[in-house]
């Protein structure tokens, strides 16, 4: 584990799963005192006997055991508990690892309990029981110990490290990086527009200046009705010269109308495009760098939220960057420029005026998160809805099968009227919600009002107002509610931004797991020599699916994978094509290590031909050419022929150019899998892999496949993985691959000469149900 | 011919398993705990430390309780216990106990809404803690009445009965109930 996700891990666990990132140091020190050896292993037992929450801490040493009882705390959460106590306040007691004689596990829905015993007539040495949050460590402890029973030795660098992917790992699965500090987030984000800085500059002058323009035209109306309309009646001032000002005033105002229109052109314009520049090159760093991403990633997230990152999130940027920063910096000069002209205007109606602002602001901004929390409600419904659409869609075959359509179109019914009413229940808010707020928004004009005509009809002791004044405020109040809106759905609005934004740098700041060294080996040409040297391998915790396994496989060789399920066949083809890093040992091809070479050169030479072959969306003359895009059409056209492929693609009305649908969706899996073995035959791969080539199709098919296969594996390295052992009988090798190890190998004929082996039992077996059908 | 496990096949092939009472016969079975807790079931003459698997832990917890052995076979089907002696049927239900344990909501402190996960802040009848579900999954009703909520590390927390909650839990908890 890099230092990067060590520290990110930490955080995790810090901020959501409360409680110590790893064994209390002064405990750590007092059993590696005890015992003169290091902490090989450890794990908390967060349930007592009684099954409350409390902390027992199991601790694994290359010969002892210790079990630790906290007895300063009571539970597993809460800050007063994340501290680490005093050595005082733990229990110690301490056992030889060779007195372990049976390790027992019982799982259950929250509670699992791990039994290490001794002898059968003695008490058991320990008694731990855990939530799911600690299982893995735990069971990290439990396969150690198993091993060691067996003889065998699990290699362990850093208990620390272990502990803690253990505890962070569940939480890190569902949501990677931790989720705070909204500001650093929007900050990265905003740093996206650098490139763009030139646009940024102008499209912010133009906002500014479409602000000052909105602010001119009333103070103009005010003005002209004292200064010329008003003196005009009144007779002050000469009916030709008021004329010449109103018309210049007039005249002023149109220019500041079409300036203001043409500066709102540039702003619009520049930013939209601005925004929409930064979403496409956000797409383009996420998806280059997805493709960059171990496979371990895309099965950790779900398709639809990667394709949402993409999509939908990148859009939502667009607009955030497009118009939501604009908005929120211009409502914000907006709301203090005007706060600026009343008060220059007449302070006493600015105070009235602007004094209410901040709890209209208030009141929208709960609003908000009122709305928030019934949206919450109604999307849990909406939730149910799509649940069941896409249940019962693609399950429309089996709905009709068992005649339930009547309960379906009820259930669907019941779910439909249930979501209505719960929207229903957010319309009837927000739509009480804004006359409200204009209620108030016209109270505040009405106060103006009060305030005003005293002083305009002369009756107040305070000094005159003039009519002029008093329509520009008029006419400024109606600017108010705009930015007030926008201020009030601030939170919303950086809300929506930040955890877009944070969904995708989740995405960026993940690195891969498989990085090619600096200067890495390009084997031209490759031989397919294949050699595993002492290869371990897990994906969780320290437990093994590939233990210490060796073999050497020629250029040329066939060899049959077989072996009962989870045994690790498939984890065996992974390794060879670097899909995953081998933890212990080295995978070698041509007698270099594959962390050496260079990944992408090394996998041009490797081929696959999978149970379930993927099809792209495209031609059938695409997908056959997919590994080699510039390949002649005389050598697709060999390609499908080889494959037993040519014949079913001139049936179809548009042959090679026929459209394949997603997924390949318009083929039967036959077709298909000729398609894809056509793809291989095309990509002249040193080392082939097939994993249950033919294992959905029906017997006709098979064996054209196999005939196929037949001539694709010739003068290739193949490792073959079949459940069906009568497709395996040319292999130069077999390998029975049995809980991660070479149990058997050898030729068909010479395993099956060991009455008591694997193979022997499987072939028996397959051949009697083969009687039996 | 139905086979539905590889094990099953090959000792129906190879060497046919000796015929054991059916699984769903209980009538001479007898359990016991141990002091670690294992539970050991003993009838005709075969003795097997056993797993207890609820076959309906929520719509009927209280029948249907299939034994396993370390082999994950059913050793025994106990459709009722009270069919079984008193010991035994103490026994089973000691061990029902942990294997049917999850941790019971009393009050909530907080729930606050991340970018991917729901953060939980509770009390629970076994003490405090904080965790998070994803966001797109929902506390479930079960069919005896009340809610389960499953953590992203697998953990299951129940609300017996989410009216009995405090006001303030409940308000935490009405965005996720009917």
């Amino acid at each position: 584990m890099n230092v990067e996700a060590r520290k990110s891990d930490l955080e995790i666990i810090d901020r959501y799963v409360g409680q110590p990132s790893q064994l209390p140091r002064g405990l750590r020190d007092r059993i590696e005192q005890r015992w003169g050896e290091p902490v090989v292993l450890y794990g908390l037992a967060d349930l007592d006997a009684g099954l409350r929450l409390a902390r027992t801490w199991v601790v694994l040493g290359p010969a002892e055991i210790a079990v630790v009882r906290e007895t300063g705390s009571a539970g597993t959460n809460g800050d007063s508990e994340r501290g680490v106590p005093a050595v005082e306040s733990f229990e110690i007691s301490t056992f030889p690892r060779s007195r372990v004689e049976q390790v027992e596990s019982r799982p259950g829905l929250s509670c699992h309990v791990l039994t290490l015993l001794a002898e059968p007539d003695e008490p058991p040495l320990a008694v731990l029981r855990f939530t799911n949050r600690q299982r893995q460590a735990m069971e990290n402890i439990q396969f150690t110990l198993e091993q060691a029973l067996e003889g065998l030795e699990v290699p362990v660098t850093d208990a620390d490290a272990e502990y803690v992917e253990g505890l962070a790992k569940p939480v890190r699965d569902a949501q990677a990086l931790v989720a705070k500090r909204r500001f650093t987030v929007l900050w990265r984000l905003l740093g996206y527009l650098k490139p763009y800085r030139r646009n940024v500059t102008i499209g912010m002058g133009a906002a500014s200046l479409l602000t000052v323009f909105t602010l001119i035209p009333p103070y103009l109306t005010g003005y002209l009705i004292d200064e010329v309309i008003e003196p005009a009646q009144s007779g002050a001032l000469p009916l030709e010269r008021a004329s010449t000002i109103a018309w210049i005033a007039v005249g002023a105002m149109a220019v500041i109308y079409v300036l203001r229109q043409l500066s709102n052109f540039v702003r619009l314009r520049l930013m939209a495009v601005l925004g929409e520049n930064v979403a496409r090159d956000l797409r383009t760093e996420l998806f280059e760098h997805m493709q960059t991403l171990s496979l371990s990633f895309f099965g950790r997230k779900k398709t639809g939220s990667l394709i949402t990152r993409v999509s939908s999130d990148t859009d939502r940027l667009w607009d955030f960057l497009a118009f939501g920063v604009v908005d929120v910096s211009l409502s914000l000069i907006t709301l203090l420029g005007l706060g600026v002209v009343l008060m220059y205007l007449d302070w006493r109606l600015g105070v009235v005026m602007t004094l209410p602002v901040p709890f209209l602001i208030w009141a929208i901004a709960w609003h908000g998160r009122r709305m928030n929390e019934i949206f919450l409600r109604a999307w849990r419904k909406w939730s149910y809805v799509t649940d069941l659409l896409s249940d019962t869609i693609p399950g429309m075959r089996v709905v009709k099968a068992f005649h339930q359509e009547s309960r379906e179109a009820k259930r669907f019914n019941y779910r439909n009227y249930d979501v209505a009413a719960e929207f229903n229940a957010v319309h009837a808010i927000w739509t009480t919600f804004w006359p409200i707020l204009m209620v108030g928004v016209h109270s505040m004009i009405l106060l103006v009002w009060v305030f005003a005509l005293p002083r305009l009809l002369g009756t107040s002791s305070l000094p005159e107002l003039s009519p002029g004044t008093f329509v520009a405020f008029l006419l400024y109040m109606t600017m108010f509610v705009g930015p007030i809106e926008i201020i009030g759905q601030v939170a919303r609005i950086m809300n929506r931004a930040t955890t877009s934004a944070h969904r995708v740098f989740e995405i960026l700041d993940t690195r891969a797991e498989i990085v090619d060294v600096p200067e890495p080996t390009r084997l031209e040409p490759v031989q397919g020599r294949v050699t595993f040297d002492h290869v371990t391998f897990g994906y969780d915790g320290v437990r093994q699916v590939i233990r210490a396994m060796s073999f050497d496989v020629q250029p040329g060789e066939m060899i049959g994978l077989v072996g009962p399920s989870g045994g690790g066949k498939t984890t065996v083809i992974n390794l060879i094509a670097r899909f995953y890093e081998a933890t212990g040992g080295s995978v070698r091809i041509d007698g270099v290590d594959v962390k050496q070479l260079d990944t992408g050169h090394t996998r041009q030479q490797i081929g696959m031909v999978l149970q379930d072959p993927y099809l792209f969306h495209g031609t059938i003359l695409e997908n056959i050419r997919y590994g080699q895009p510039d390949a002649a059409v005389d050598r697709v056209v060999a390609a499908a022929q080889a494959a037993n492929a040519h014949d079913f693609i001139c049936k179809t009305a548009h042959g090679y150019d026929t459209m394949v649908g997603e997924r390949g969706q318009t083929l039967s899996g036959g077709e298909r899998q000729r398609i894809s073995i056509a793809r291989a035959i095309l990509h002249d791969p040193r080392i082939l892999i097939l994993d249950e080539a033919t294992s959905s199709v029906d017997t006709e098919t098979e064996w054209h496949i196999q005939e196929a296969l037949e001539r694709l594996i010739a003068g290739r390295t193949v490792f073959a993985i079949a459940h069906r052992l009568s497709t395996l009988t040319r292999a130069s090798r077999l390998f029975v691959i049995e809980d991660g190890r070479i149990k058997e190998q050898g030729t068909h004929a010479t395993l099956l000469a060991n009455e008591n082996g694997t193979y022997r039992r499987l072939h028996d077996m397959q051949v009697d149900l083969q009687a039996a059908v | 011919m139905v086979i539905s496990s590889e094990r099953r096949e090959h000792r129906t092939v190879v060497e046919p398993a000796p015929r054991r009472p059916s699984s769903e016969d209980t009538s001479g079975l007898r359990l016991e705990r141990r002091a670690g807790g294992q539970l050991v079931a003993a009838r005709g003459g075969q003795t097997q430390t056993v797993k207890v698997c609820r076959c309906f832990p929520w719509s009927e917890p209280g029948r249907f309780v299939s034994l396993r052995d370390s082999e994950e076979e059913e050793f025994a089907l106990v459709t009722d216990p009270s069919d079984l002696d008193e010991d035994s049927r103490q026994a089973l239900e000691a061990a029902l106990v942990e294997a049917g344990f999850v941790l019971e909501i009393e009050v909530i402190h907080n729930v606050e809404e991340e970018i991917e996960i729901r953060c939980w802040q509770v009390r629970t009848a076994q003490g405090e803690r904080a965790f998070q579900t994803p966001r797109d999954e929902w506390p479930r009703e079960v069919p005896g009445g009340g809610l389960l909520i499953r953590d992203v590390a697998g953990d299951l927390f129940c609300i017996r009965d989410p009216d009995a909650l405090d006001r303030d839990s409940q308000r935490h908890l009405w965005a996720f109930i009917d």
